[in-house]
């Protein structure tokens, strides 16, 4: 009986949400606050719980080192009050020098040295290869703006425009099959965990 | 001639009656399975051997990285992906990156129970707490896990637990299974565990992030899953039937009705019908 109610209340909240594509409703706005409320609740839960963990515990400990990523955390903050907005830059500051400085490495080799490499060899190892090469170096031709798009570049761009929307195309198939998943995801759960168990089945 | 709001008109109803085939198509396979073929794919293939081909007893990292809201899309990968582990009896440090993570990883190992595989916590596998990591705290990861993590999920010290015992870096790492939602998120592995340090990752992904992951795959990463269909293919070839099942015979049917759409589409200009 009980998983019967949990189900009814899960169903109620997915019919409540997806009332939206008939209209705007009262239903839709209290599923959607509902929603809302308990994932800022649970995101702000977890992340004081972490800095709890990685921050003020070692600083209870003694280890007073850490007090300093937690007052940069804490610079943030300061936007809320225009007088002080400009201490926020700091830990800002920090935060895209250490991403800059972790990504750069990795970013000249992983993506660009070596994807250029293999793409070079793959060339010569059969048509997919041939394929990708080609539709790269068209795709990237189509992105030249120094030059006018006529001659040999011109058709370059047109070979490229066609390997981007095929590209574009195949994202967004990708996207329309993940919204189906979601959809059966959640006629699954509404049978198996309310009708099913509701019917005895 | 008929005017813009007549042919809005037409195009909704057009486009409702699409929708309405694609919900019954979906909606058959969920009450009666169909059983539907399903074609395996090279990188779910290379996915699947990374796993199988590791010597019993080696160390897999698993980064959790899931969305409580995206579940549908890659419950199949991550039971068929845990019950293959389990199956080969390698090691597993988890470890998760997103703040619903620790959630799902409870109640997906309700589902696949490790110790129903004689697997032992804190010998067998472990897992780690939320910590938000991005970019920056996979390269600390890498480099020391006791940077990261003090403690595991129930909090006990890590120095304390036989599994993390050798462990602390990417040395005591044989294969990464890199769990993610956010498309961009497979250059933080690319760039922080296989250009510096070598090590095999695999990953796992949504249908639609599945491009954005090809590129690296098969010479930087060893094999991915994109979508649920991926995870059902996943369930095949190990031989571990889960929710991906029903799910791939109600993604096909209700997909149809959109191909029959592009196809009319696309004829239709050629047969001279008015749009």
């Amino acid at each position: 009986m009980t998983s019967v109610i949990g189900g009814l209340i899960g169903t109620l909240f997915i019919i409540s949400v997806m009332s939206m594509l008939w209209k705007d409703n009262v239903f839709f706005r209290f599923g959607q606050a509902a929603i809302m409320g308990a994932s800022v609740a649970h995101y702000t839960f977890m992340n004081f719980q972490s800095v709890h963990t990685n921050a003020i515990k070692p600083i209870l400990a003694g280890n007073v080192l850490f007090i300093i990523p937690l007052i940069l955390g804490l610079l943030t903050y300061s936007r809320l009050s225009s007088d002080i907005s400009w201490l926020a830059k700091y830990p800002t500051n920090v935060l895209v020098g250490v991403g800059t400085g972790v990504m750069i490495a990795g970013t000249l080799r992983g993506q660009i040295i070596d994807q250029i490499k293999q793409t070079i060899l793959d060339a010569f190892t059969g048509l997919n290869g041939i394929l990708i090469f080609i539709g790269v170096v068209t795709a990237f031709s189509f992105f030249i703006f120094t030059k006018e798009h006529t001659g040999a570049l011109g058709t370059s761009v047109k070979i490229g425009r066609v390997f981007l929307m095929i590209s574009l195309g195949a994202n967004f198939s990708g996207e329309l099959v993940w919204y189906l998943t979601q959809m059966i995801g959640r006629m699954m759960y509404i049978l198996n965990e309310f009708i099913w168990p509701l019917l005895g089945a | 001639m008929a005017t813009v709001k007549e042919r809005l008109a037409k195009t909704t109803r057009f486009y409702q009656i699409i929708w309405a085939l694609c919900l019954i198509g979906m909606f058959i396979p969920l009450v009666r399975p169909l059983g539907l073929p399903v074609v395996l794919s090279e990188p779910v293939k290379d996915y699947y051997n990374s796993i199988v081909d590791l010597p019993e007893g080696s160390v897999i990292a698993v980064s959790f990285g899931a969305s409580a809201a995206l579940l549908d899309e890659q419950e199949a990968q991550f039971l068929a992906t845990w019950k293959t582990i389990f199956q080969q009896g390698h090691k597993v440090i988890f470890y998760c990156s997103t703040e619903d993570s620790p959630i799902v990883i409870r109640n997906e190992l309700i589902v696949v129970v490790p110790e129903s595989y004689g697997y032992t916590y804190g010998t067998d596998y472990v897992i780690l707490p939320y910590s938000p990591l991005g970019e920056a705290g996979q390269a600390a990861f890498a480099q020391s896990i006791r940077s990261i993590y003090s403690t595991d999920i129930k909090g006990d010290p890590l120095d304390e637990i036989p599994l993390m015992e050798d462990i602390d870096n990417e040395e005591g790492i044989d294969l990464l299974v890199y769990q993610y939602t956010s498309c961009t998120d497979i250059e933080w592995a690319v760039r922080q565990w296989v250009v510096p340090f070598n090590t095999p990752v695999i990953a796992t992904t949504l249908g639609c992030c599945g491009p954005m992951a090809a590129p690296y795959y098969p010479t930087q990463i060893q094999g991915f899953l994109s979508g649920s269909g991926a995870g059902t293919e996943l369930e095949v070839i190990s031989g571990n039937p889960g929710p991906g099942a029903a799910m791939g015979d109600a993604k096909n049917l209700g997909i149809l009705p959109f191909l029959a759409a592009i196809l009319w589409m696309n004829i239709k200009p050629f047969i001279g019908k008015e749009e």
